[in-house]
């Protein structure tokens, strides 16, 4: 049996990166990259831990990049308005990845949860020494953003149509 | 503007001070604590900045990332100690002309003063004596020069040890650095992680550009500045424009020394003639044109965004405080303290009007 004061307790276990690379996959920020560079990547990604109640982020302050959520639940507000509940799997804050200019949401956690950070000094670092990859990546982000778009733009025209 | 916000922008100034100031006293104290490595430190993160492209380019090319580094170290080496070999010679020959010109230089300096102050004298009516300031300066100077002298042989063993640790700490910085930046910022607590990742994607970027900019802007004037020499005839033309790029790391007040370096080398040339002096003015001036008009533009635009009065006091502070190296490095702390700043500035005041 090994003794734990001799084991590396900054290291990461595999199950783990395996995990955060998994959930990564089946985004549709990294469609059609292979799982082998996902993986590199999610080994020097950030996991963090939220208490419940805690802010991840809030409305208006510079986001660093796209956030994962691991295990947990995380809450989007806007405007005092609950936009979603986001579960393992699911992703947000993509926006910082093009723009670190402002968070238009606020995002708390509801249950303890982990969350995993991939940021855009990371990102750029990488289409460095994978451009072709990082143009795919690249291309991803800018349908995510521009579907968010085509949802903004229905969803007002649905609220002036009310109004 | 309304008054409740002036008074939450001028309170979240002061929080941001309070948070920069403790930031900048942690890099003073580490600044003291590396004092004894911390120009290999330096000279290791500036060939980073320089080398990284080329491993990322390999890398690209599936070589493996730690072969990348040693074999672009390994290239880098033999190719200075082949250029070193090349060039000592003709430097050290240089050098030699330059010293065995020096005396001939003051004299001929001494003469023209002379002349010039009785002249003056006769015109004005009041007698100068600027021979007996120049004996003066000339002591206090050859003192400075035996000083220099005596502090060179005493940095023998730092010199040796940096020769040492450069290539070493080039390699692990290129290796491990990004995995020990994580390390860092993992340390961050989780409200502040964003804001710290932020600040050194900014900083980082803007320092990397910079020392790219200026090792190529350097380089370019030192060729320039060389061409020129030769072709006006200047004594020791190689060394000087060596200088003269070197000088050129310096903003504003580094032509204005080269410059009055390469008219004490053409007011040293025999027959004395002050159209050298005036052309090798000329020079200088050419190579600062092009470095304006083209290589400024080309390579370094946007680099820094300061402006030239706190470029130029900065300057000045940080060579008192830190000597030659505070000089060089005055304008990439500056830039990075604007980014810190602002940064730390806009957070804190976002934060006040969320919570308010």
């Amino acid at each position: 049996m090994n003794n734990f004061l001799w084991t590396n307790i900054f290291k990461r276990t595999e199950s783990e990166v395996d995990v955060i690379a998994r959930l990564w996959q089946q985004t549709p920020l990294f469609k059609n990259i292979p799982a082998r560079h996902i993986r590199s990547l999610a080994e020097n990604m950030h996991l963090r831990n939220f208490e419940p109640g805690e802010s991840v982020f809030r409305q208006g302050e510079q986001g660093a990049g796209a956030i994962l959520v691991v295990e947990g639940q995380v809450k989007i507000m806007a405007s005092d308005v609950q936009i979603s509940v986001l579960e393992s799997g699911d992703f947000f804050g993509e926006i910082a990845l093009a723009e670190t200019d402002k968070r238009t949401a606020d995002a708390f956690s509801v249950k303890r949860s982990r969350l995993v950070y991939f940021m855009k000094a990371e990102l750029e670092e990488w289409t460095e020494i994978e451009p072709m990859l990082g143009n795919i990546f690249l291309i991803n982000l800018a349908s995510i953003l521009a579907h968010r778009l085509y949802l903004a733009n229905q969803m007002l025209s649905h609220q002036s149509r009310s109004l | 503007m309304k008054p409740s916000s002036s008074i939450s922008g001028s309170s979240a100034h002061i929080n941001a001070f309070k948070v920069f100031s403790l930031l900048v006293a942690l890099i003073l104290a580490s600044f003291y604590l590396l004092s004894s490595v911390i120009l290999p430190i330096i000279i290791s993160f500036t060939l980073y900045a320089v080398i990284e492209p080329f491993t990322n380019y390999l890398v690209r090319k599936d070589v493996n990332h730690s072969l990348a580094i040693i074999f672009i170290l390994i290239l880098m080496l033999a190719l200075s100690s082949i250029a070193i070999s090349f060039a000592l010679p003709q430097l050290l020959e240089q050098a030699n002309l330059l010293k065995q010109k020096l005396p001939e230089l003051f004299t001929q300096l001494d003469q023209f003063l002379d002349i010039s102050t009785r002249k003056l004298g006769d015109f004005i009516g009041v007698e100068f004596n600027f021979s007996s300031i120049l004996v003066s300066l000339l002591s206090q100077s050859s003192s400075l020069g035996n000083e220099l002298l005596v502090s060179i042989s005493e940095q023998v063993f730092a010199i040796t040890l940096s020769l040492i640790l450069v290539p070493l700490l080039t390699y692990f910085i290129l290796k491990d650095y990004k995995s020990l930046r994580n390390r860092l910022m993992n340390w961050l607590p989780n409200h502040k992680f964003e804001l710290g990742w932020i600040i050194y994607h900014r900083v980082t970027r803007q320092l990397e550009t910079y020392v790219r900019g200026v090792m190529i802007q350097s380089l370019i004037m030192a060729v320039v500045a060389s061409i020129g020499f030769l072709i006006i005839g200047l004594d020791i033309p190689v060394l000087l424009g060596i200088f003269t790029g070197l000088l050129n790391l310096i903003p504003y007040l580094g032509p204005l020394i080269s410059m009055s370096l390469a008219s004490l080398v053409a007011a040293a040339m025999t027959p004395f003639d002050p159209t050298m002096i005036m052309l090798a003015i000329g020079v200088i001036i050419i190579a600062q044109l092009i470095d304006n008009i083209i290589v400024i533009p080309a390579v370094i635009a946007n680099a820094v965004d300061l402006h030239p009065v706190p470029v130029i006091v900065g300057i000045i502070i940080f060579g008192n405080l830190f000597g030659t190296i505070g000089i060089l490095l005055a304008i990439p702390a500056l830039a990075a303290a604007k980014i810190i700043y602002s940064n730390l500035y806009s957070n804190i005041y976002n934060a006040s009007q969320n919570t308010g």
